[in-house]
């Protein structure tokens, strides 16, 4: 860990107006600092920005600030959000992390994280030794020869799933993206993650009130129970009339350098009956894309299964 | 059932660690590693690092701090860092950087530059089979290959080419780090006595040793001071590198210097256990009975060869009745990080594979393996004929059978919704061992005892276990006794290691508790004592004579003293002529696996185990607990991966994972509680090992039972058990 300037800003204003890297929950970002990953002369805390308030009435609001556990908890949270809040990292450190850096995380790609080996996304062109490396828990989606890196997040894929915007202020004004369209794949330039601005804050969360967000779920997969990145997780949502499907999201965590939504899968199901005949067939498309590498395989088999298991978790009802 | 005497202290965070202790003018410490798995080090550019802010002084090969060979009896050669210009492994310690803070001295330490000669790395088990050396002899003499044949049989293959039934497989497992919550860390102090050095370890009298050779002093000026340990498993028996380098910069700074391994470091710059692959041969008749056996070891080990996982002695010698086996150990040399001794060393992972080996014979004969195990139950080792002190692992089979549902167990296991249920069994064994121990009893005047040895309780109980055999012996109360460890001030004794402290330092115990009985009432019968001319005994607490009675507190004051001591020693004698020891038990296991998404969690599990004399219930079952959760993580969770640039891929505890609470479920553990008074005094065998040896065969032979899947290496992951 390099020295490093330490401000807090009290007004957004104040915090757009001082060059310098975000601090929310720290959960990222401190451990990567000491990890020299990332060496920021300058950090803003933004902890006392009034970035906060759950609001369930139209849909889903959440200020920036909001905390993973306190989302989680909070009623009439959409249960794909809550259930894949809940399955992320560990109660301590749900308890810090933001929402709005939840979405920005680094990967946890082991070559990132050592600033001893080549890494494209910490220092452009300087190689990606995962692609023919250590690379079990890496992406068989959205992935270039330069970089095959997960995104480690799991709510912004069920946020995904669920057609969420971000709010994005800036000194030049507020805008809002759709986050499915906010992660950039890596292609050549892994180093850029997202569509984020220099100088650009998130302030907002919001996801719209659809018939199939609350009828919708979250399953993570992983190599323990409790605290560890997926391997493979899935959103799905459906919006469900006389046993027949009317429409439907999915989205997968765990497999590919950006949240993924899975439109063929979603067009698949759309018509269909419920049942596991449906969910297998329309699971058979998720991987038609799939770019598999040497240690990730596996991954192909293990999403159709995760979605098929998500989908009939989410109709039959209650969780097992 | 006694709690843990340290445990107030330990989650009122007041224990202090190693690491705990600070001193005025203490200087911080830290390692630089190397980045290439073999080589020279042509250069190391430390310009930028030496004008850091607050940097003191940085060391490396070319600038190194003076530290000399060390070899010690019990350890052998012990590795001391910045000596030679030569890489071995990736994430070898090659600098050292000290600093007035910890920040600095880390920052400082990333700022030096190395320059290599990088050299051709051998780093895959796989590849290194084809070239394995023969392990050099065990410690005993025994060669590394044996073959015990039953009269007229010419050789293994004509035994087999005899049994009716045959299976044969090749097993595997991973390597794995001790990964102990405290890492391995070290305060250095100098005064004018010497060195005190404050550094978890296993034995205090081992750091002694091993930093009076490297320092160049006696022992005498060696001071080593560990009143608490985060967790050894045997990954802090030798010297740490920082416990060598903090001793070393302090001296040379003349100033205390606190040094401490990063996390991702421990993972490389200590040591670990190694990979190892086994092939397994087992001949039976129809009947299940064992013709033959055969058991082929491989293990890694450093380009050093410092150490062997000896998997294939230990156990298929020891398991089963046969009348003919051959083994063998070969060891195949890798610049990987050092291997060394990790909870259960050979054990754990050759009962891996022949638990495993012997529930696919019990699939062969259609048979259950607890019948199949019965059958072939062992007096004695193969081919000895010292037959055990005391075995009832017939026993543990039928309570553990009884206590975990076992007669509802299916070969095709069951469903429980998505969920596919198997059972899984095996059969665990430790040799019972016992090391030269002294330890010193103090009574004191304000009728209180202090029992003191050097050795440590790294979460083992053996605090706990000092003060109630320190109790017992002399005959009060255990919360009259305060058990002190961790200390080379103490005498000798209690190292933890090999399952011994509690059978070696509780038989040392009684002595000196003997031994200061006798003295006190030498005391009170003396000349001018209050029980001259009578005769005296000694009975709880007390000193008993001519119709009255002191207490030995109220007799220390009334002759004016504050306390009278005595040192008892004990050692193992010629019991190992006459029997063979061990601690035996059966490990059951319950595990569900996914119907789609394929992960196995473990959901019910049971150990039974006959250990000797349990001298307190519920430390011991802590220590079997925690036992059982290792062989869960060997099974299921833990793999350091060494990529084919030995640079591990998974150094951090995200990625080199162990389990957590939600993935263990509630333990049963039981006792049978046969005291072994021909092995020791006190009767207690070990249990610190004993707990992890069958688990992971009990957990991939459940897996088997659920799934029909044989997974033959361990950690057992999603991808095995994915099946399109």
């Amino acid at each position: 860990m390099r020295p490093f300037e330490l401000t807090a800003p009290a007004t957004v204003d104040a915090a757009l107006a001082t060059p310098g890297t975000f601090l929310a929950g720290g959960t990222t970002l401190v451990d990567l600092m000491k990890l020299n990953v990332l060496t920021p002369q300058h950090v803003l805390d933004i902890n006392e920005l009034p970035l906060r308030g759950i609001d369930t009435s139209a849909g889903l609001r959440v200020g920036a600030l909001e905390r993973m556990a306190d989302i989680a908890a909070h009623p009439g949270v959409y249960p794909a959000i809550s259930r894949a809040l809940l399955l992320s990292a560990s109660q301590q450190l749900r308890n810090m992390a933001s929402i709005g850096g939840n979405l920005l995380q680094r990967t946890r790609c082991t070559y990132f994280r050592d600033v001893a080996m080549p890494c494209n996304k910490r220092e452009p062109g300087s190689g990606c030794p995962a692609v023919n490396g250590a690379n079990r828990m890496h992406a068989i989606f959205g992935a270039s020869e330069h970089c095959v890196a997960t995104h480690a997040s799991d709510v912004a894929v069920a946020l995904v799933a669920l057609d969420a915007e971000i709010r994005l202020v800036s000194e030049d004004g507020e805008r809002v993206v759709a986050l499915r369209d906010f992660y950039r794949q890596p292609g050549d330039t892994p180093d850029v993650e997202n569509d984020l601005r220099p100088g650009e804050l998130i302030t907002e969360v919001h996801v719209p009130r659809k018939d199939w967000a609350a009828h919708s779920t979250y399953v993570k997969v992983r190599d323990r129970q409790s605290y560890e990145f997926a391997l493979c997780s899935a959103a799905v949502a459906l919006d469900v009339q006389d046993g027949r499907i009317v429409d439907a999201r999915v989205a997968a965590g765990g497999v590919a350098t950006v949240p993924w939504r899975l439109p063929a899968v979603e067009e698949s199901l759309r018509g269909k009956p419920v049942g596991l005949a449906s969910f297998e067939e329309a699971a058979s498309k998720a991987v038609d894309t799939a770019e598999l590498l040497a240690g990730n395989a596996f991954k192909a088999s293990l999403l159709k299964r995760t979605i098929v298991r998500a989908l009939l978790e989410l109709t039959e009802g209650g969780l097992r | 059932m006694t709690s843990r005497v340290d445990a107030p202290l330990k989650v009122t965070g007041q224990a202090r660690y190693g690491a705990d202790h600070n001193f005025p003018g203490m200087a911080y410490g830290y390692l630089v590693l190397s980045t290439i798995a073999r080589g020279r080090i042509v250069a190391m550019d430390v310009t930028a690092a030496k004008s850091a802010p607050g940097v003191l002084g940085v060391y490396s090969p070319f600038d190194p701090l003076e530290l000399h060979a060390v070899s010690t009896p019990m350890l052998g050669e012990t590795w001391v860092p910045l000596q030679d210009d030569q890489v071995a492994y990736y994430g070898q310690a090659i600098g050292f950087v000290v600093a007035e803070t910890f920040e600095q001295a880390r920052d400082a330490a990333m700022l030096v530059e190395v320059s290599y000669q990088a050299l051709p790395a051998a780093t895959s088990m796989a590849d290194g089979m084809a070239t394995a050396e023969d392990a050099p002899p065990s410690r005993d003499g025994s060669p590394s290959s044996l073959e015990i044949l039953a009269p007229g049989v010419e050789s293994i293959d004509e035994a087999f080419a005899a049994s009716p039934v045959v299976v044969e497989a090749t097993y595997s497992t991973a390597p794995q780090n001790h990964a102990a919550m405290e890492p391995h860390s070290a305060v250095a102090v100098w005064g004018d006595g010497g060195v005190t050095v404050y550094s978890g370890n296993q034995g205090a009298m081992l750091q002694v040793m091993e930093l009076a050779a490297a320092l160049g002093v006696g022992p005498e000026r060696v001071h080593a001071v560990n009143p608490f340990v985060g967790g050894a498993f045997g990954g802090k028996g030798r010297t740490s590198a920082p416990a060598f380098l903090a001793a070393a910069a302090a001296r040379a700074l003349g100033r205390p210097v606190k040094a401490a391994l990063a996390r991702e470091q421990v993972f490389t710059a200590t040591a670990g256990r190694a990979a190892t692959v086994q092939k397994l041969t087992l001949g039976a008749d129809h009947q299940g009975t064992l013709i033959a056996m055969r058991h082929d070891s491989w293990c890694s080990t450093a380009m050093d060869r410092s150490f062997v996982e000896p998997t294939s002695h230990g156990t298929s010698r020891e398991y089963y009745a046969t009348q003919n086996l051959a083994l063998s150990q070969k060891i195949v040399p890798l610049n990987l990080p050092p291997t060394t001794f990790m909870r259960a060393p050979g054990e754990a992972p050759g009962s891996f594979a022949l638990e495993s080996a012997i529930d696919e014979l019990a699939v062969a004969l259609n048979m259950d393996p607890i019948e199949l195990r019965l059958r072939n139950n062992a007096t004695a080792p193969v081919g000895k004929d010292l037959q055990w002190s005391s075995k009832h692992l017939d026993e543990c089979f039928h309570v553990g059978a009884a206590r975990f549902g076992w007669a509802q167990r299916t070969p095709q296991g069951r469903t429980d919704g998505d969920w596919l249920v198997g059972m899984g069994v095996a059969s665990a064994l430790f040799p019972a061992l016992r090391f030269p121990a002294s330890v010193e009893i103090t009574l004191r005047a304000d009728d209180t005892a202090v029992v003191s040895t050097g050795g440590s309780d790294p979460g083992t109980g053996l605090l706990t276990v000092l003060s109630l055999v320190g109790g017992e012996s002399l005959d009060i109360a255990a919360d009259r006794v305060t058990p002190r460890l961790g200390d080379s001030a103490y005498p000798p004794g209690g190292m933890s290691a090999g399952s011994t402290a509690t059978a070696s330092a509780s038989t040392a115990v009684m002595i000196a508790a003997t031994q200061v009985i006798d003295d006190l009432l030498g005391l009170a019968s003396a000349p001018d004592a209050p029980f001259h001319g009578v005769e005296v005994s000694y009975e709880g607490g007390r000193v008993l004579g001519g119709g009255r009675s002191l207490s030995f507190g109220e007799l220390l004051r009334a002759l004016d003293r504050e306390s009278l001591s005595a040192t008892g020693s004990s050692a193992p004698g010629d019991e190992y002529t006459k029997h063979s020891f061990s601690s035996f038990g059966a490990q059951f296991c319950e595990v569900r696996v996914h119907r789609w998404t394929r992960e196995a969690r473990v959901s019910r599990m049971l150990g039974v185990f006959d250990a000797g004399r349990i001298i307190n219930e519920k430390t011991a079952r802590s220590q079997i607990a925690g036992g059982m959760i290792w062989g869960v993580s060997a099974a299921l969770h833990e793999a350091l991966e060494f990529e084919a640039g030995g640079r591990p891929a998974n150094a951090d505890l995200a990625g080199y994972l162990v389990p957590v609470n939600a993935d263990i479920p509630d333990i049963d553990v039981h006792f049978l509680r046969y005291p072994d008074t021909l092995h020791n005094a006190v009767g207690a065998k070990g249990i610190g090992e004993i707990g992890t040896v069958g688990m992971a065969a009990a957990v991939a032979n459940a897996v088997y039972n659920a799934t029909g899947i044989r997974v033959r290496h361990i950690p057992i992951t999603i991808e095995d058990l994915l099946i399109d």
